[in-house]
């Protein structure tokens, strides 16, 4: 599959939306030299709007709601959103807590979960790929 | 006698043009090297603030008096009284004029009779 949605490596912005951490510390992990994505040319960019991919962690607490949805606003067209977690995905261990308006997808519109509590950083670096081939076929069928 | 002789040194008109030239061929170099989806008019072209929505541009100048801060903290003994003297109020001004013209008056006066 030819890839043309992106002119060039992926560049990845992490947001933390009140994970406990664990995921956070795994995506570090994909960047360590043991698993090293940053040689593909994916780096952990500052801000959203350098960025092509959106990895979200975190069961969205009722403050990070209106950051997360300003966050994927700033995030420049075309932009995929992963989700890396259980609490991302579906609530995990505060799944119907009081202080809860997620999970991500109720917030943004999520184009790949990673279930995992935390996920491997090799399932991090699949979703990232899977979301790549994901856009592509989207935009194959547009033209 | 000596004469000027236009020359090509630092300040030649013809250097600042060629470097003004090629400054602004790299600048456009690095902007056009940059994203374009931006869609203007959108949050994509607003400042990232963490998250945080963006204060007004009026309440996010910073104003130059900061830069000076050090300046006025190490003189503040000497511009607390004199801030206070500018009270706005035109016959403080007034006082102040006629107060420096009679002393000047009287410092004249004495310095003509001696």
């Amino acid at each position: 599959m030819s890839l043309n949605s992106f002119k060039r490596a992926l560049w990845v912005y992490h947001l933390n939306t009140g994970s406990c951490n664990g995921c956070d510390i795994e995506i570090l992990a994909a960047l360590t030299p043991r698993y090293d994505i940053e040689r593909f040319g994916m780096v952990l960019v500052g801000s959203p709007r350098h960025a092509d991919v959106l990895l979200v962690t975190g069961p969205v607490t009722r403050q990070m709601e209106p950051r997360l949805k300003r966050v994927y606003e700033q995030t420049p067209d075309p932009k995929l959103v992963i989700v890396v977690g259980a609490c991302g995905s579906e609530g995990g261990v505060f799944y119907e807590s009081y202080n809860l308006v997620g999970p991500v997808d109720q917030i943004i519109p999520v184009d790949v979960y990673v279930p995992g509590c935390p996920p491997r950083p090799e399932a991090i670096i699949e979703a990232v790929v899977k979301a790549w081939v994901k856009l592509e076929k989207a935009a194959q069928r547009v033209a | 006698m000596a004469t000027s002789v236009p020359t090509l040194d630092y300040w030649a008109p013809l250097v600042c043009l060629i470097a003004f030239v090629i400054l602004i061929a790299v600048t456009y170099l690095f902007r056009s090297r940059g994203r374009k989806q931006y869609k203007k008019g959108t949050a994509q072209t607003e400042i990232f603030l963490s998250g945080e929505e963006p204060p007004d541009t009026e309440e996010r100048h910073i104003r130059a008096y900061n830069i000076y801060w050090g300046f006025f903290q190490g003189l503040k003994r000497y511009y607390d009284p004199t801030i206070k003297a500018h009270s706005g109020i035109i016959n403080d001004y007034i006082i102040w004029l006629i107060a420096l013209m009679s002393i000047t008056a009287v410092i004249l006066t004495i310095v003509s009779l001696t």
